[in-house]
């Protein structure tokens, strides 16, 4: 009765802080968001890494405009945009399905931590996949993470399972640094804000829960062709309002990942 | 303030001694820990009602009385025991071990 391979808490001493964008529920734009992140922190300078722990549906090689590689002829992480990225989807064609049991994507999550050349980093940022699944209990095993930023968009039937999100990094004591809403709202030409899915949730959610709220990312159709197109927005449009978001959202969490990096580690056993 | 544990360590041959943040010293003994071990096999084969035929596993019968080959903590939540009759899946949440305390 052994259970599956679990590898006490890897150390990365090269990174300052390690944050995981998760979220409860697939499609509110976690990728678009982690992608986005990761740019902005390094736009203010910071030395930032991006990885896709999501082994099913890897989204960051079309968002930062990159295909399957050769392993042995291109080192991993591969540099784009300024920023170090490591992805299954460098590996496997994109029309290709990967079908796995939870202790290969332990392993391939595991592998990524472990085995790639990271180097010296100010913020690892690590895209999870949706759900409370193999993942996200293999990084709250083994990754230092620093905290979690929650993405929800403002319909109740995400903030619900954002909801789960939360209670789950509660209970394997991983920080919340905060809840981000995408997909706001929309406003034609920077005029008035239209809550097209509602208004107020994301807040509302963070309050009651009592983690900070880290800001609004508005929608515009620009946010979708940038990431479809490879270049996420932060760096195609640095002006744009999501862009401007995007960056205030990097600040934030900035901030909040400061604060957290104090909680305390679990002491050794004597035995 | 979350409960933490500041201080876990071994207390002669049967016994695990845990100093908590909120200022209390509990402890537990590892038979207590072994017959209430978190994992679903366990768990399973609690629910059952007893086998007063089951026989013991060779492995079982060498290693004798349960004891701790190691204890490590698991991410920031939990400490994952290796037991001397090799079993190792199961992981002992904070919570979980602060109840098994109060058990004791």
């Amino acid at each position: 009765m052994h259970g599956p391979p679990l590898t006490q808490k890897i150390d990365m001493p090269g990174i300052r802080s390690v944050i995981a964008v998760a979220s409860g529920k697939g499609g509110v734009g976690k990728s678009t968001v982690a992608a986005n992140l990761a740019l902005a922190l390094a736009k203010t300078g910071h030395r930032v890494g991006l990885m896709d722990a999501d082994i099913y549906g890897p989204s960051v090689p079309i968002m930062m405009g990159l295909d399957t590689v050769d392993p042995k002829t291109t080192p991993f992480p591969i540099d784009k945009y300024g920023i170090k990225l490591m992805s299954m989807g460098f590996l496997v064609d994109p029309n290709q399905a990967v079908i796995w049991r939870g202790p290969m994507v332990h392993k391939a999550v595991s592998d990524f931590l472990t085995k790639i050349e990271w180097g010296e980093l100010d913020y690892l940022v690590i895209d999870l996949p949706p759900g409370t699944g193999d993942a996200q209990l293999t990084l709250t095993q083994t990754a230092p993470l620093t905290g979690a930023v929650i993405v929800t968009t403002p319909q109740d039937v995400a903030l619900i399972d954002a909801r789960k999100g939360l209670e789950m990094f509660k209970q394997v004591r991983v920080p919340v640094l905060g809840i981000v809403e995408n997909m706001s709202y929309f406003a034609p030409e920077g005029g008035t804000k239209h809550y097209i899915f509602g208004h107020g949730g994301g807040r509302k959610m963070a309050d009651a829960v009592g983690v900070p709220f880290l800001g609004e990312i508005p929608i515009d159709p620009r946010v979708t062709e940038c990431g479809d197109g490879g270049e996420p927005i932060v760096h195609r449009h640095p002006d744009s309002e999501p862009a401007k978001a995007f960056v205030r959202l990097a600040s934030i969490v900035a901030e909040q990942a400061q604060l957290a990096k104090s909680a305390e580690r679990l002491p050794e056993v004597e035995l | 303030m979350v409960l933490q544990p500041l201080k876990i360590r071994r207390d002669g041959d049967e016994r695990l001694v845990i100093e908590w943040s909120d200022g209390v010293t509990s402890q537990v003994t590892w038979d207590t820990l072994r017959r209430e071990c978190p994992c679903a096999n366990c768990r399973e084969e609690r629910e059952k009602p007893a086998d007063p035929f089951r026989i013991l596993s060779e492995r079982e019968v060498q290693a004798g009385a349960p004891r701790p080959v190691s204890m490590i903590p698991v991410g920031n939540y939990a400490y994952k025991i290796v037991w001397n009759d090799g079993h190792d899946a199961g992981i002992y949440t904070i919570e979980n071990l602060r109840e098994l305390c109060h058990i004791n």
